[in-house]
């Protein structure tokens, strides 16, 4: 009785064994046939502000390659912080153009893109608040003294 | 309000420098027939073109966006007719200076913040057929001139955006945005509504001579 008891959990080890060697058998088919590759390549990080400094979050960027200044490249929209990652097509080099538009506010921006995969942005460099502030001024001075000089009495 | 390089077509731009030019020439010739000596008003408007200059630096947080005065009601209420030369002026600085708007787009900026700035100059002058020495009146015409020209202003450039948004974009994203941006514009209007108010107030109280220079 003891023995055939033994038995009877012995065959139902082996089945179980068996069936759930059937089920795990696709799973390491499916496994054995992923291959990831990391390579890192040259991207371009694009940040978006408006000039009171707020990031354009949500920013449409139209990207032009040099050879095709008509149709857009590639599409995309900025993170919130008004930022948006691409990688260009380095073979061909040129003079990309990016676009970034929200609310019809916007700007465009040139890139140098050369076939070793350096690229170098053309940009015109962001005024700081300080430089702002003299630039205000001056225009207020020259203002008050146009003011002053229509403001003077003949003779 | 200031619509900078590179967002309107080419035709928008260049009916912008046409009808800003004729805008400037209906100006200046009123300016030569209605004053013996425009040059009086040259100080006046001179400090206010600075303070127009200013202004766009000044920038009030509305989420999710911000927006800056525009001082345009003002100019009208004050300065009549100079309003539109003054305003020229103001944008030629602020796109040279700052890159804010842009040298193609001067003319369309121009006519979206002159045309009503003039507009609201002759709302503001209706007051001689209210009784131009009550307070109330003053108060009223001021608070709805600089509104009504803030309003109008952004109102036009959000319908010239929308009309003009370019295919290859997300155009009810896009047009989603400039309606929100628009929008964004009140708290502005009720901001310099207010300011004129005291402006007008204060003038009527200390120099109101300076409220009645032009007939618009």
């Amino acid at each position: 009785m003891n023995n055939l008891m033994h038995k009877n959990i012995l065959l139902n080890c082996i089945s179980m064994i068996c069936v759930l060697s059937m089920l795990l058998l696709p799973l390491s088919a499916i496994a054995h046939g992923v291959d990831i590759t990391a390579v890192p390549i040259n991207a371009v990080e694009i940040y978006a502000l408006f000039d009171s400094g707020q990031p354009m979050a949500g920013g449409q960027v139209t990207i032009y390659a040099p050879d095709e200044p008509l149709d857009p490249w590639l599409t995309g929209i900025c993170d919130e912080e008004g930022r948006f990652i691409f990688v260009p097509d380095y073979s061909r080099p040129g003079m990309w153009e990016i676009k970034v538009r929200l609310a019809g506010h916007g700007d465009l921006i040139r890139l140098e893109v050369t076939a070793a995969e350096e690229s170098v942005v053309s940009e015109a460099g962001r005024l700081s608040f300080l430089q702002k502030i003299i630039m205000a001024l001056v225009v207020v001075w020259g203002a008050v003294g146009t003011a002053l000089y229509f403001s003077r009495r003949d003779g | 309000m200031h619509i900078p390089d590179g967002i309107l077509p080419v035709s928008a731009a260049l009916s912008g420098y046409v009808a800003a030019g004729g805008v400037t020439w209906l100006s200046l010739n009123r300016i030569k027939k209605i004053f013996k000596n425009p040059r009086e008003f040259i100080p006046r408007a001179s400090l206010l073109t600075a303070a127009f200059f200013v202004a766009s630096m000044i920038h009030i947080p509305v989420p999710p966006t911000s927006v800056h005065l525009i001082l345009s009601g003002l100019m009208g209420v004050i300065l009549g007719w100079f309003a539109f030369p003054a305003i020229l002026v103001g944008l030629f600085l602020q796109a040279v200076m700052f890159q804010h708007g842009g040298l193609t787009t001067i003319g369309v900026n121009a006519c979206l913040m002159g045309i009503p700035a003039l507009l609201a100059g002759a709302l503001f002058r209706s007051r001689r057929y209210f009784g131009a020495d009550r307070k109330i009146i003053n108060g009223l015409l001021a608070f709805l001139s600089s509104f009504l020209a803030i309003v109008t202003g952004a109102f036009t450039a959000a319908l010239l955006l929308i009309y003009t948004i370019p295919a290859q974009l997300n155009v009810s994203a896009e047009r989603a945005a400039i309606i929100i941006l628009a929008g964004a514009h009140l708290p502005v209007a009720l901001i310099e509504g207010v300011f004129t108010v005291m402006v007008v107030l204060f003038l009527l109280k200390v120099k109101p001579a300076l409220l009645e220079g032009d007939r618009l």
